[in-house]
């Protein structure tokens, strides 16, 4: 029972920040493979870039990977600024501040992405 | 011989004290090394969606293959290189700290961190290879 007391808690953030990590390594692995190494040189034109967001797979994976990449930056932002010995107050006000400029970058991602996935495939 | 530390400037000592790693313990260093480039990463987050914002412009491919141009310069590359470089050590730091938190490895954390930031150090040798050679 005295080392059950001893052992780690952890906070539901550092939890997802975990998760959203390793998920991240498979996500960015991705990433890089398909832009840098499956076209010879990678996608370096206009038309390549075109070419690969044709691709619905690749739709879903980039918006997949836009979400999980910017809640974990976005919680990694609200780690380092509670570091600064916040009130509540502030601490809630960091929080929404912080998702809102997420649900925003989320938003601009999806509009560049559907945006050139229509004109990929008219 | 060392100067006495109550014969530097204080902005010397104010260098020191936020950049000097030596003396510090492996903890603070790897924690500083994490926030840093998870800092950088998130500033090159916004920074990627800026530039593929040149790719719905209205004279898109022109202001693409303009960035393309500037991309390939040597100045430019080396930005790649230290982007990598933050990838590698914010991703196999946060594996370290995620392994070492559920309770694996807890006596040996150090030394998996001095061997992964090795790894990092080779790997971006690699990187660096591929990006200005190939």
């Amino acid at each position: 029972m005295e080392n059950q007391d001893k052992l780690p808690t952890y906070s539901g953030t550092w939890i997802w920040q975990a998760l959203t990590g390793i998920v991240l390594v498979i996500l960015l692995s991705l990433h890089m493979i398909a832009h840098h190494f499956v076209v010879e040189g990678g996608l370096r034109t206009y038309e390549d870039v075109l070419r690969y967001v044709a691709n619905p797979i690749i739709i879903v994976l980039e918006v997949i990977f836009l979400g999980v990449v910017t809640y974990h930056a976005m919680a990694g932002v609200r780690a380092i600024l509670f570091d600064l010995d916040m009130s509540d107050r502030a601490k809630t006000r960091t929080t929404r501040v912080l998702t809102v400029v997420g649900l925003i970058l989320v938003a601009w991602g999806l509009y560049l992405s559907f945006y050139l996935f229509r004109i990929a495939t008219a | 011989m060392a100067v006495p530390i109550q014969q530097q400037s204080t902005v010397r000592r104010a260098i020191k004290a936020w950049f000097d790693p030596r003396g510090r313990s492996t903890g603070l260093i790897a924690f500083a090394l994490m926030r840093l480039s998870g800092i950088g990463l998130v500033v090159y987050l916004l920074l990627h969606l800026v530039v593929l914002s040149t790719l719905t412009g209205a004279p898109a491919p022109e202001a693409w293959d303009t960035f393309v141009r500037m991309a390939k310069h040597p100045a430019f590359l080396l930005l790649d290189v230290i982007l990598i470089a933050g990838i590698l050590v914010h991703m196999l730091n946060g594996l370290r700290v995620t392994v070492v938190g559920l309770g694996f490895g807890t006596n040996s954390h150090k030394g998996l961190f001095w061997t992964l930031m090795a790894v990092a150090v080779l790997l971006v040798a690699y990187a660096a290879w591929l990006i200005f050679t190939k």
